[in-house]
């Protein structure tokens, strides 16, 4: 266990899915306590990267360090017992499960009663709502409140750092100021955070540094605030007409 | 030698409720609830094949056809077990099923896995399976018989006198059948809803990236539920035993009737196994006793093909899942 140096360091990652080759050679780093957005328009290789890093999927070449120690090609629940949790896109929760269970699940790992109580006190105080609504299956709930779940339940096995693959999808701008000021809350508390994000302004103006995936390599990288007035940024990551870049940011 | 163990029941050596020259006592009442009970007992241990067989769709995507000789396996570990060691019925009937739990978790890691871990359902690997677990199915009857030779054996066990209610003598047979089997589907229950290790077995039955996510070690649980769907398949054996004769072939029949169980409370749902298993045994039974013993193995498929007519997807059952 080191304490000092990054908590994440992606280097040269080369994987894909059967013979696709998705990933070219990315590279990335996440300091601990900070949250990195990474961007990149759609089929750049945003999620494969987090697959690969949670182990979901095998990369085939490069190194995955996480928190001083190699994590590339372990199994994912090995990842989660290491401090690494990875939160899936589109609202993945367990429908017929209650939000209780579906929170007491991500502290499968745990395995102490009192540890997993505390853990849980801690994500209905990120989300009042969810305690409101623990015996409700998971499966009534609206877009914002399981995305709610399935943030909360990779915080139950209080991890070093999270991965969060598009938050904002899919809902209402109130909610996703509410997710986004959850997650600065939750950063504030010690966690350090890994974003994947379509909505590239709310990214930035949450994110101190960011990364835009192109061709499943890092393109461009840099300070979150000196990126958010980057046009290239904007170009690269929408490769449309102004109008179109204009709609999205 | 019959195949299924409703003739067995309905013979009168079988049936120590219709003994002792009383049988003119007996009304129609009386022999419809007879019927019934025999029914219910019968379809408990269809319900635990077809719970067997739910809960390995569920969590592996699998249709496993070799179901019957796990059932047919663990009646004859449990007959061996009680001609050689002369324990009791109960820590014989707990010995089998942990014993098949454990052989079944060995044929899954060992023949199952490099399929399984391929993808199920509709993928190419998942027709794979389908005929592994046909070729499982023969491998073990092979297996049994070069053990245990091709001969029905009895096993007999001192049940004491048949519990009288009422008007009727309730066979202890039947008796423990349905105690036992409503024990293990209540201690199934306890486990998946009450349990870490339960919640982490419907996670893996629902979405295993989800469950890998979460910090649940998949593969173990995927062992876990193999080895639990045939420690039930064990039970159901060894609990029919009794009412019936142990032979290499007993399991072809108790497949299929678990499969229409299945089916007709809706596939892949575990409360919808139990109660699937109850109306075949049940309608079985009724079937056999008022119009012909000889059709019996008919009113299964003609319940199964009422209720798909009906609900295509079973009583309890909810949309297939689709797969790509």
């Amino acid at each position: 266990m080191t304490t000092s140096g990054p908590m994440l360091e992606i280097k040269d990652l080369v994987g894909g899915y059967g013979s696709v080759q998705i990933l070219n050679g990315a590279s990335l780093k996440v300091d601990r306590g900070q949250i990195v957005a990474l961007l990149g328009g759609n089929g750049t290789g945003k999620s494969t990267l987090l697959k690969a890093t949670s182990g979901l999927i095998k990369p085939w070449r490069g190194a995955i360090v996480f928190d001083g120690e190699r994590i590339d090609g372990l199994r994912p629940d090995t990842i989660v017992r290491r401090g690494l949790v990875q939160v899936t896109q589109g609202k993945e929760a367990f429908p017929g499960m209650t939000v209780e269970e579906n929170l007491r699940l991500g502290a499968y790992v745990v395995g102490d009663r009192a540890k997993t109580a505390r853990a849980l006190e801690r994500v209905y105080s990120y989300f009042p709502v969810l305690k409101e609504k623990r015996q409700q299956l998971s499966g009534t709930l609206s877009g914002g409140q399981l995305q709610m779940v399935c943030i909360g339940r990779g915080l139950m096995s209080s991890p070093k750092m999270i991965m969060l693959d598009e938050p904002s999808a899919a809902l209402a701008p109130q909610i996703v100021m509410e997710i986004f000021r959850t997650i600065h809350r939750i950063t504030k508390d010690g966690m350090t955070v890994l974003m994947v994000e379509q909505n590239v302004r709310m990214a930035l103006l949450l994110a101190s540094y960011g990364y835009v995936i192109k061709d499943g390599v890092i393109h461009i990288e840099g300070p979150a605030d000196k990126m958010i007035h980057d046009d290239n940024v904007r170009l690269s990551y929408l490769g449309g007409t102004v109008a179109n870049r204009e709609a999205r940011l | 030698m019959s195949a299924s163990p409703i003739s067995a029941a309905l013979s009168p050596t079988a049936k120590p409720g219709f003994e002792s020259g009383s049988f003119e006592r007996v009304t129609h009442v009386d022999f419809f609830i007879d019927l019934v009970i025999i029914g219910l007992s019968v379809g408990m241990v269809y319900a635990l094949v077809a719970l067997g067989i739910s809960l390995i769709y569920s969590g592996l995507d699998i249709v496993h056809f070799a179901h019957g000789e796990i059932y047919m396996i663990g009646a004859f570990i449990g007959l061996t077990l009680f001609q050689k060691t002369g324990l009791p019925y109960v820590p014989v009937l707990l010995l089998a099923v942990i014993l098949t739990g454990f052989i079944g978790i060995l044929i899954e890691r060992v023949f199952y896995r490099r399929l399984t871990s391929q993808g199920g359902g509709y993928t190419v690997a998942g027709m794979g399976m389908v005929i592994v677990g046909f070729g499982m199915s023969i491998v073990l009857q092979n297996v049994a018989f070069l053990i245990w030779g091709p001969k029905p054996f009895p096993f007999p066990v001192p049940f004491g006198r048949p519990l009288e209610v009422g008007n009727l003598a309730l066979p202890m047979s039947y008796v423990w059948i349905v105690v036992t089997a409503l024990v293990l589907m209540l201690v199934l229950n306890l486990v998946l809803k009450k349990t870490m290790l339960g919640l982490a077995i419907r996670a893996v039955a629902h979405n295993k990236d989800i469950a890998y996510l979460s910090g649940v070690n998949v593969p173990l649980m995927i062992s876990a539920i193999f080895g639990i769907a045939c420690a039930l398949g064990a039970a159901a054996g060894v609990l029919i035993a009794p009412i019936n004769y142990v032979q290499v072939q007993m399991g072809i029949g108790v497949l299929i009737k678990a499969f229409a169980a299945a089916i007709v409370g809706g596939f892949g749902s575990l409360p919808g196994a139990v109660l699937g298993g109850l109306m075949v045994g049940v309608t079985e039974s009724l079937g056999a006793g008022f119009i012909s013993g000889t059709y019996k193995d008919i009113y299964a498929f003609i319940l199964l093909i009422l209720v798909l007519m009906v609900k295509p997807s079973g009583i309890l059952g909810v949309a297939a899942k689709v797969k790509a």
